[in-house]
């Protein structure tokens, strides 16, 4: 693997419950994220996927250093980022830019384009000289293919995938080396989609950029990233290739998660098998002693309950060069292929 | 035939204009047959259900033509009252947001009761016994100590849950149901799914599923009606239209959605945006994003040509895009 550009190890974040008013007493913690640890490679995009309330939204606000953790080490090109603060943190802010997921809330209505996307540059003034400034915007609107005339119109003249691209824009303006994009396209049209994920993923290659993409949708993960790491209750419990994860899973939740997942294949539907959990997700506030995927879990054993279960290679497979031998957190892993494979294969991607 | 639209049109009157959301829409539903409607934002889906249950907002909402045969009577043509007395005992909506569909302030005990009460007469003390009847047959846990609970105390998946189990209370013969699951998480999207299909092979009841994903009108449906610009473009069985799309929309839209199944390639993008309801394309809606586009699509309408006799799809040229 490449250099990597960032190093995440043992993110913790937990949000304080306090009672009282005046004398504040801490009863306890929404644990979001719980212990992730992952690196990200220059060029290479990495995909985080839960479903909601897994922490992965916490990890972009966390890599983004719009929140501080409460413990854990990130560290960008070998460099802490977690405790910087001022000039410092200001630098490194101006690399790691954040693309979010609700482009009609995301822009403010009272500014033109040109000055949302101009405005990273009032913030970081060294990035582009003042007089330069309306020809940078213009170039970054027609990077993400929308037509430089647009600079002075505002938001809700534009529909949601333009929204969208307007929003990238904005996060390219300091010529990041890092795009944290929490959920970027889950708001829009399918055929809108389809666009912008085309756009982010010529930007990677012109810039040279590394992409944190955080989802909730299995397939758009599946095609975009190069890595997955699947979050349950603030922990990664499955990391690997794509192959790895989607073809080769051995943790039970991964596998649950890719059952469930509709495939637009009505041919599918008679042969596959479907998990269907049990029960609901925890609180975070109150997570399950030992394995926290144990109260749902068809395989839970006692050993489950006492011990948790690192992120590593599981024990059956530490031996084996296959697709399964790759980092899971399971005491009972165990391969099982859940999404079909394709027979036909006259489809057009 | 449980259900018959024929050529209804709606119309939005604004102030910078008319909006044509529906405009010609005609496709019918059999007892214990599921039809999806995928459409994307815009395209007509929601307010052609809500013509039909007869809960548009008029005004600005108009219908301006068309009939909707309900178990052969116009639905259109009833008075308020009786379509009333159709609507929850013999006609269901389930909707996406079930917070905002359930009364904040009733128990869900109570609400459910109410049907039970309103349409059957029943006692409070009787409505209240199959109120959680109801909840156990749509596996809420704990239903006899859950029939007090507000609204809110529940999660997502189980608001979603009490709400079907509203809309199927009555055992009607017909239920629409808009995004059913897009607000909730995809396991949870399964186990709902999968009980929607289960109650509706019991009850065996006609019903329509208001969707914008490929993948889940592909698990669940017999066929399908896609729409675009307020009009149905493509009509067919579910498995030959994945087989084969006959429209240039419907075969856009298959290949742009990423796969879980395979790694893609560049993903295809359908050109453009939907159009603006107030300033519809001439001819064919579609034209100005099609690939396959020519003069004749510019200037003449198409109407749903019959590609087989259970089959219809709006383009001049089908028979190119069937053979891809």
């Amino acid at each position: 693997m490449a250099e990597p550009i960032l190093e995440v190890s043992g993110l913790v974040k937990h949000y304080p419950l306090t009672r009282g008013i005046l004398f504040k007493k801490q009863t306890g913690a929404v644990k979001a994220v719980d212990g992730v640890d992952f690196t990200l490679a220059k060029g290479e995009t990495l995909g985080l996927v839960g479903e909601s309330g897994c922490g992965k939204s916490t990890v972009a606000r966390l890599l983004c250093n719009l929140e501080r953790p409460t413990a854990g080490s990130i560290r960008f090109k070998g460099e802490e980022i977690t405790r910087l603060s001022g000039r410092a943190l200001k630098a490194v802010r101006r690399n790691i830019q954040m693309v979010f997921q609700d482009p009609y809330t995301s822009l403010n209505p009272r500014m033109t384009v040109g000055d949302i996307i101009g405005e990273p540059f009032e913030i970081h003034p060294e990035a582009a000289p003042r007089g330069d400034r309306r020809r940078r915007v213009r170039e970054l609107l027609d990077v993400v293919g929308l037509d430089p005339e647009y600079v002075n119109r505002y938001p809700h003249q534009f529909s949601g995938g333009q929204r969208q691209r307007i929003g990238i824009a904005r996060g390219l303006a300091l010529r990041p080396e890092i795009i944290v994009a929490d959920e970027p396209v889950s708001a829009l049209d399918v055929s809108v989609q389809a666009q912008v994920i085309n756009l982010l993923e010529r930007l990677q290659a012109e810039f040279d950029l590394s992409y944190v993409f955080i989802a909730h949708d299995l397939s758009i993960v599946r095609h975009i990233a190069d890595r997955v790491g699947v979050m349950y209750l603030g922990r990664i419990v499955e990391t690997g290739s794509d192959t790895q994860i989607y073809d080769h899973p051995t943790h039970p939740y991964t596998q649950a998660l890719l059952s469930a997942v509709p495939v637009p294949d009505p041919a599918a539907r008679e042969h596959r098998e479907r998990i269907i959990l049990t029960g609901e997700v925890p609180s975070p506030t109150d997570i399950p002693s030992g394995c926290r995927f144990r109260t749902r879990c068809w395989k839970a054993r006692e050993r489950c309950a006492l011990e948790v279960p690192a992120l590593a290679v599981p024990e059956a497979f530490r031996h084996t060069s296959g697709p399964a031998a790759h980092d899971s957190a399971c005491h009972f892993a165990e391969e099982k292929q859940v999404v079909p494979v394709e027979e036909h294969g006259n489809g057009p991607g | 035939m449980l259900l018959e639209v024929r050529d209804l049109h709606v119309e939005f009157r604004t102030r910078d204009g008319v909006a044509r959301a529906v405009n010609g829409v005609s496709c019918q539903v059999a007892a214990g047959e599921t039809l999806a409607v995928l459409g994307e934002s815009g395209s007509g889906k929601s307010v052609t259900a809500q013509a039909v249950l007869g809960i548009l907002d008029m005004p600005p909402g108009r219908i301006t033509a068309g009939e909707v045969f309900f178990r052969g009577r116009d639905l259109l043509k009833l008075k308020e009252d009786e379509r009333r007395r159709v609507r929850g005992a013999e006609l269901a909506m389930i909707f996406q947001d079930a917070l905002s569909a359930l009364n904040p302030v009733l128990s869900v005990g109570d609400q459910l009761g109410e049907m039970f009460v309103v349409h059957r007469g029943m006692s409070k003390r009787d409505a209240r016994a199959r109120a959680v009847e109801l909840m156990e047959r749509v596996r809420i846990p704990g239903a006899a100590q859950r029939v007090r609970d507000y609204p809110h105390q529940f999660s997502g998946g189980m608001r979603q849950r009490i709400m079907i189990a509203m809309a199927l209370a009555l055992e009607p013969a017909l239920v629409i149901a808009d995004e059913p699951t897009t607000a909730l998480d995809v396991t949870v999207q399964a186990q709902v799914m999968d009980l929607l299909a289960e109650l509706q092979r019991a009850y065996t009841m006609g019903l329509v599923l208001i969707t914008h994903d490929l993948g889940v009108v592909a698990d669940v449906a017999d066929r399908i009606a896609v729409m675009y610009a307020g009009r149905i473009v493509e009509s067919a069985p579910v498995h030959a239209l994945y087989k084969a799309p006959a429209h240039p929309y419907t075969r856009g839209l298959l290949d742009s959605i990423p796969r879980l199944d395979r790694k893609g390639r560049e993903l295809y993008a359908i050109k453009g945006l939907p159009p603006n309801l107030m300033r519809i394309p001439s001819g064919c809606a579609f034209h100005p994003r099609c690939p396959m586009a020519r003069d004749v699509c510019r200037t003449d309408e198409p109407p749903l040509h019959a590609v087989d006799e259970d089959r219809g799809s709006a383009c001049h040229f089908w028979r190119e895009c069937l053979d891809g």
